[in-house]
């Protein structure tokens, strides 16, 4: 199928008119919905996932559980209305179920699993609408909803898509370019730089790979920049509504937990 | 199925500490795989790739079939892969295990989306007949790294095999009588895995057994071609990695894929030379 | 001696018979018994033709009273320890049964230690019990706790292989350099050495010398250890 639409032309501009290594505009919504512990919706451009978090809990089944740590159970479900064509995707599809394996090796060697023994922390992804990189955003919004569940982090995880076109790496693929090009999702953890996640389809040379992934590593940082930002936000709203339920003696300790939370520089 | 138990703490200690003096179980480098033993079956695409205990048995069936109206000009390729509780007792046979999962996507990526075989040229006469591969895969037993040994597998079952050649008569098409044609390939893609351990002195092993598989904090896939281009990159979650551990394996690879091409190569000449094909 | 394959009869005849492993004594219609072999293997018998059994190999364990066995803690409920003997039960060992353990002063053990430990009891209907001590003395003899070296799994046959003192595999490697091992009736042998490269060492020679992997010799196994960095 040939591309009647040029992924870059010659000005340096996308189909969307992006640059070559322009992200979408990201969007993180972290008010609460429902009884859930943490929620989160994020948006890369067109692509907008919500995730859930529930826990840490009591396991359903008493044999599932580890003695010493907790367990994660991640459940994918992508609506019928979230790509271009109506389709109903079974809960057991091959594609969906290693969304959730990625999610979940993901984030077990990042969540303090130690702190939680015999427990159960439950993770609902829900994909809204699909628009390229998928991967990124359920990594990015389950980042965002543990942190609002408050368990406990050893750091986010930022994701980023990238790929390459000829000899140019692009960031932050839509579904137009990911359909064409071939794609690398990277996961970064952003204090030590460190990579929980690399995935390549498609054929690519080996060179062209370096190039792509420094530069997806360098733009995990400007994710989490943004996820910062979002945190921050619903952090300080949190302790301004505790701050004004207490009275007299409490503005002071106000005053002090707005200081440090200026202070720790996450 | 309850979950199995976990491997005990000598075993775990003694795993760690003799990784770190760059020792393993069974005597291999760090950077060493075991080496495959190719055995082909009577069948023309039939192949048993057996990596120490771990083997699997791919083979390669072609049939005619009426193109999907979208694809009119290209051939269809279907994997179908099952891990039965046979290769071990941790595969259920109800819900697909992650493992499994893992298995069965990885081995989608690296054969098939990679472009594998020439799909154009399954096409015999364009919207009515295309060839129709079906690869199966049955994992016999696992003792670690199936991954690996499921891709060489089906990766030489697809290099194997020899369909017949079909020649349009009008409308009829009849076998005719010249030696079935190889498939046309683009390229052979193998797959290395690697596995890291929670102690970031201890460098990443290849081809892991399976204790080292079940003591990891991840695991990395690589599939890769002689020429240097890479097919899949696969570090699903596990332990974070530096950036330049990372490149390091995918160099670290380039290498042993030009070995392992070698090899096969070596291993299928040696066959076709055995065989004689009736000409009838 | 004879092999034989499962629901052949077996000429054993004598006034106090005892059947050993593999032989089971059947009631025919008319009323007659005969022993009859359940088991594929070599038929051995003893000297004065009172005990009989089938030699034969496999990996699975079936336990039995008064065999010592290594296991592994997978739980703790209550004051019991349930612990793997890679049987078709997990079997139960009781917190106090250590030597010279009190209420107020019991091993403290952790899930995933090793344990040396005897079968106390073991019913078909019931699940096999463990003891850390030897039955008459009540004195630990080698039981309880195996901490750190190296646990190796292998066919039931080359456990009792193992056991023998004639066999040639332990003394040979033993005078190479200083080796522990305890042997477990379940298909489980522990090693312990100085060198993480000896234990290696051994734990290659038994996969190579057991019967299901290789079967190799004592010439195959002295080249074999030619070959290895010790």
């Amino acid at each position: 199928m040939s591309s009647r639409i040029e992924i870059l032309n010659d000005g340096g501009y996308r189909s969307d008119g992006r640059r070559q290594y322009e992200l979408r505009s990201i969007d993180i919504d972290m008010s609460p919905q429902g009884t859930a512990d943490g929620c989160a919706v994020v948006s890369h451009g067109l692509t907008q996932v919500q995730v859930c978090v529930f826990g840490p809990r009591e396991a359903r089944k008493r044999a599932e559980t580890l003695h010493d740590r907790a367990v994660l159970n991640v459940e994918v479900g992508v609506l019928p209305f979230s790509a271009g064509e109506r389709r109903r995707r079974g809960r057991a599809d091959r594609r969906i179920l290693e969304l959730a394996a990625s999610i979940k090796s993901t984030f077990e060697p990042v969540i303090q699993t130690s702190l939680y023994p015999r427990s159960q922390i439950d993770i609902f992804v829900s994909v809204l609408a699909q628009d390229g990189g998928l991967l990124q955003a359920c990594i990015n919004a389950t980042s965002v909803a543990l942190a609002s569940a408050g368990i406990a982090l050893g750091d986010l995880v930022c994701a980023v898509s990238g790929g390459v076109h000829g000899t140019f790496p692009l960031l932050d693929l839509s579904a137009l370019e990911e359909g064409d090009l071939p794609n690398v999702t990277v996961a970064i953890t952003p204090r030590s730089g460190k990579v929980t996640l690399v995935t390549l389809e498609t054929r690519l040379h080996v060179d062209r790979f370096g190039e792509v992934f420094a530069r997806a590593c360098e733009a995990g940082r400007v994710i989490h920049t943004e996820m910062r930002r979002a945190v921050r936000a619903r952090t300080s709203k949190l302790v301004d509504a505790m701050g004004a339920g207490t009275k007299g003696t409490g503005e002071e300790d106000v005053e002090r937990d707005v200081l440090m939370s200026e202070i720790n520089d996450f | 199925m309850p979950r199995p138990p976990s491997p005990s703490i000598p075993e775990k200690e003694f795993l760690y500490g003799s990784l770190k003096q760059s020792l393993r179980l069974d005597g291999r480098n760090p950077l060493e795989m075991r080496t495959p033993t190719l055995t082909f079956g009577p069948d023309l695409g039939w192949v048993e790739c057996a990596m120490g205990k771990t083997r699997v048995i791919a083979q390669v069936e072609g049939k005619m079939v009426k193109p999907p109206p979208e694809r009119p000009l290209e051939g269809l390729i279907t994997i179908h892969s099952e891990l039965s509780p046979m290769a071990s007792s941790e595969y259920e046979s109800i819900r697909p295990s992650e493992e499994e999962v893992t298995i069965t996507r990885m081995l989608d990526k690296v054969l098939r989306r990679s472009d594998v075989v020439d799909k154009e040229s399954l096409c015999v006469l364009s919207g009515q007949r295309v060839w129709h591969l079906r690869l199966t895969i049955h994992c016999l037993a696992d003792a670690g790294n199936m991954l690996d040994c499921a891709c060489l597998a089906g990766v030489v079952a697809l290099k194997h095999f020899r369909r017949p050649e079909v020649e349009v008569v009008g409308e009829e098409h009849d076998p005719s009588e010249r030696a079935p044609l190889p498939l046309s390939m683009h390229h052979t893609p193998f797959c290395f895995t690697f596995a890291y351990f929670p102690d970031p002195t201890i460098l990443p092993v290849l081809d892991p057994s399976h204790l080292e598989q079940r003591l990891s904090a991840g695991l990395m896939s690589v599939a890769l071609n002689a020429q240097r281009e890479l097919c899949v990159v696969q570090k699903a979650g596990g332990m974070p990695l530096d950036q330049q551990e990372v490149l390091r394996i995918v160099d670290v690879a380039v290498g042993k894929a030009k070995e392992l091409d070698k090899l096969v190569e070596t291993r299928l000449k040696e066959d076709w030379a055995g065989r004689t094909v009736e000409v009838r | 001696m004879t092999l034989v394959l499962p629901g052949e009869q077996v000429p054993a005849q004598h006034v106090n018979l005892k059947l050993g492993p593999g032989l089971l004594q059947l009631s025919s219609a008319n009323g007659d018994s005969a022993i009859v072999a359940t088991r594929a293997g070599d038929l051995n018998h003893s000297a004065n033709r009172s005990k009989w059994w089938i030699e034969s190999n496999s990996r699975r364990y079936v336990p039995a009273p008064q065999e010592s066995v290594i296991g592994m803690v997978i739980a703790r409920s209550g004051d019991n320890w349930r612990v793997d003997i890679g049987s078709a039960h997990m079997a139960t060992l009781d917190g106090l049964a250590f030597e010279g353990a009190t209420r107020r002063n019991r091993p403290n053990l952790k899930v995933g230690s090793l344990l040396y430990a005897r079968v106390s009891l073991a019913h078909k209907d019931m699940e096999p019990e463990l003891e850390c001590f030897d039955a008459q003395t009540h004195k630990a003899e080698g039981f309880g706790e195996l901490k750190g070296g190296f646990v190796v799994h292998c066919s039931l046959k080359m456990c009792r292989l193992l056991l023998d003192p004639k066999f040639f595999l332990l003394p040979l490697l033993g005078a190479r350099f200083p080796l522990e091992t305890a042997t477990g009736l379940n298909g489980r042998v522990w090693i312990n050495a100085k060198e993480a490269r000896h234990i290696i060492a051994v734990s290659r020679c038994i996969e190579a010398v057991d019967p299901d992997g290789g079967s190799m010799d004592e010439a195959g196994i002295k080249k074999f250890l030619g070959t290895l960095d010790i």
